[in-house]
């Protein structure tokens, strides 16, 4: 039996050594979804990281608790990763949507080309490698590539950007507006900023008394 | 905490595979690094640069799981309730870097499954100080000041480094460390400005842990043309060496004006402004690393514990129709 220092673990009884486990299953720790987070009241969503979950609701769980635990936070989104359709990374200061090929008609067009069809979706840009995608906008479109293209006609002008998101908005799980309370970080938990430690006074007097 | 290159690796032989990357490619990937662009996930790479950074986010992922338990088995005896919270607060935070950390890593191919795997059967290493105990109170306000301070010199490196995801995740972390960093400080001035027994508990902890501290950045580098390529590539942002002396300089004033000493006849900066020290236990280190240490199996069985008891949770969530996929960035 392992003994420890901590009479906890002592009494867990856990054997000195055993056999390695075998190798855990795909998928032991769920598939993968992507977090955002609004930091302040109608400042744009942005891409905080990853979660693995095994539903969204958990993700959204998940994600709270990683993401909005330790700093500000007003909203949050999360989708499945393979919801996300992604365009390729161009280099920093360039455009990617300028690799796409022309859209075939004007945005107001493409908009009313087929309304039955339309869906909405969100788009995300990335504007430097190593920084985090930041919500855009949304717009109306047939298909994720054709919603691409509205992308480029309606946020094309913005630049630099090195990589674009497309998210069907119905993919989305969103915080809800009537739960905004839930953000309110309880403000008594000032002892984990490093500014409630001032440890120089009792420095100052230690070396005084010297 | 605790993110190096290559505290764990003790180089065996260093072959690059350069010879068989595409050239061009790997011509266009130096340029992006030598302009000071990040490398996302999508982004070409050459199989070294994939491998190490593997290794080095996956061994700083388990180092922060593995680092939360000696924390972690005083916050019920924590010396009063504030100290209980913040215990705990530290604890809760090093845990969720190790998630920012995993998810990282798998970006560049390795699953979170395996990763969890290869920790408790022993395949990845995680950092050596942890295979230490912390038998008093003073001991884990040590790993809260210097350890992290350690951590810190690595991480603001790091931080620096190529690679966007590992960028990412150290953003977060470092601002969360600054907590941690002045909670340790604060919790080691205490006990050394206290009453004679706290003093000498505090002293009694740094002596326990200062070899251990010392090989924390790892052994000197051999230059080899693996380092040179690591630095050039911004996987390694800085020699182990460089490390250590940056720590020395910032945290060897703070532990002496509070009347601490440290077990090293030897420790003193010299004219040229470069500390000198005994040589650390080279051959100890190793032994520890490899399996007998104090604590190493502890920390396993510990960890292990955690996975089996938590399986059936997992089971009971699991999706019939989920797929893998890897995180985007
Ligand atoms: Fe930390
Ligand atoms: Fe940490
Ligand atoms: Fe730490």
């Amino acid at each position: 039996m392992l003994s420890s220092f901590d009479p906890r673990i002592s009494r867990l009884e856990l054997p000195e050594s055993a056999p390695p486990p075998s190798d855990k299953a795909a998928l032991d720790q769920f598939p993968t979804y992507e977090v955002f987070h609004q930091r302040k009241e109608n400042a744009a969503y942005v891409y905080v990281g990853p979660v693995h979950a095994p539903e969204a609701d958990v993700a959204f769980l998940f994600g709270k608790e990683q993401f909005s635990r330790r700093f500000p936070c007003t909203g949050m989104w999360v989708v499945l990763t393979s919801a996300i359709q992604v365009t390729e990374y161009g280099d920093d200061q360039q455009s990617v949507y300028d690799r796409l090929p022309l859209p075939l008609l004007p945005a107001d067009q493409l908009a009313a080309a087929d309304a039955a069809g339309m869906e909405s979706y969100d788009i995300f840009h990335l504007k430097k490698r190593g920084k985090a995608h930041a919500h855009v906008g949304q717009v109306s479109a047939t298909s994720p590539e054709a919603a691409l293209q509205a992308a480029k006609a309606a946020f094309g002008d913005q630049r630099p950007v090195v990589n674009v998101w497309v998210i069907r908005s119905a993919d989305l799980l969103r915080s809800d507006e009537a739960d905004r309370d839930m953000w309110t970080t309880t403000p008594d938990k000032k002892y984990r900023e490093a500014i409630s430690y001032k440890v120089q006074d009792r420095i100052d007097r230690f070396k005084q008394e010297g | 905490m605790y993110g190096s290159a290559s505290t764990h690796d003790i180089p065996t032989k260093a072959t690059t595979g350069l010879e068989n990357e595409d050239p061009i490619l790997l011509a266009e990937f130096e340029a992006r690094i030598a302009r000071g662009e990040k490398i996302e996930p999508t982004d070409w790479m050459p199989q070294l640069y994939r491998k190490q950074l593997t290794r080095m986010i996956e061994q700083h992922a388990h180092s922060e799981i593995i680092g939360s338990l000696p924390e972690g088995t005083w916050i019920t005896r924590a010396p009063g309730f504030r100290r209980k919270m913040a215990q705990m607060a530290k604890v809760q935070d090093e845990v969720g870097h190790a998630q920012l950390l995993y998810s990282a890593a798998e970006t560049l191919g390795k699953t979170r499954e395996q990763m969890l795997s290869d920790l408790v059967n022993g395949k990845s290493k995680y950092s050596n100080v942890f295979n230490y105990p912390t038998p008093t109170w003073a001991d884990s306000n040590v790993i809260s000041w210097l350890i992290d301070a350690g951590a810190i010199v690595n991480q603001m490196a790091n931080a620096k480094g190529s690679y966007g995801p590992y960028c990412r995740a150290l953003d977060r972390i470092c601002a969360e460390e600054a907590f941690h960093l002045k909670y340790g400080h604060d919790a080691v001035v205490h006990m050394a400005t206290g009453t004679p027994i706290q003093r000498k508990m505090m002293q009694e902890a740094l002596n326990r842990w200062w070899p251990a501290i010392m090989t924390f950045f790892g052994p000197s580098d051999k230059m080899s043309t693996h380092t040179e390529i690591l630095m050039r590539w911004k996987v390694k942002m800085a020699t182990n060496d460089a490390c250590r002396q940056q720590f020395l300089d910032m945290y060897v004033p703070k532990i002496w004006e509070i009347g601490l000493t440290l077990p090293d006849a030897n420790l003193r900066k010299n004219e040229d402004g470069v500390w000198e020290f005994s040589e650390p236990d080279w051959e100890d280190f190793k032994r520890v690393i490899n399996g007998d240490g104090p604590c190493n199996a502890e920390r396993i069985a510990v960890r292990r514990a955690a996975e089996e008891n938590g399986a059936w949770v997992r089971r009971a969530m699991q999706q019939p129709q989920a797929k893998y996929v890897r995180p985007l960035a």
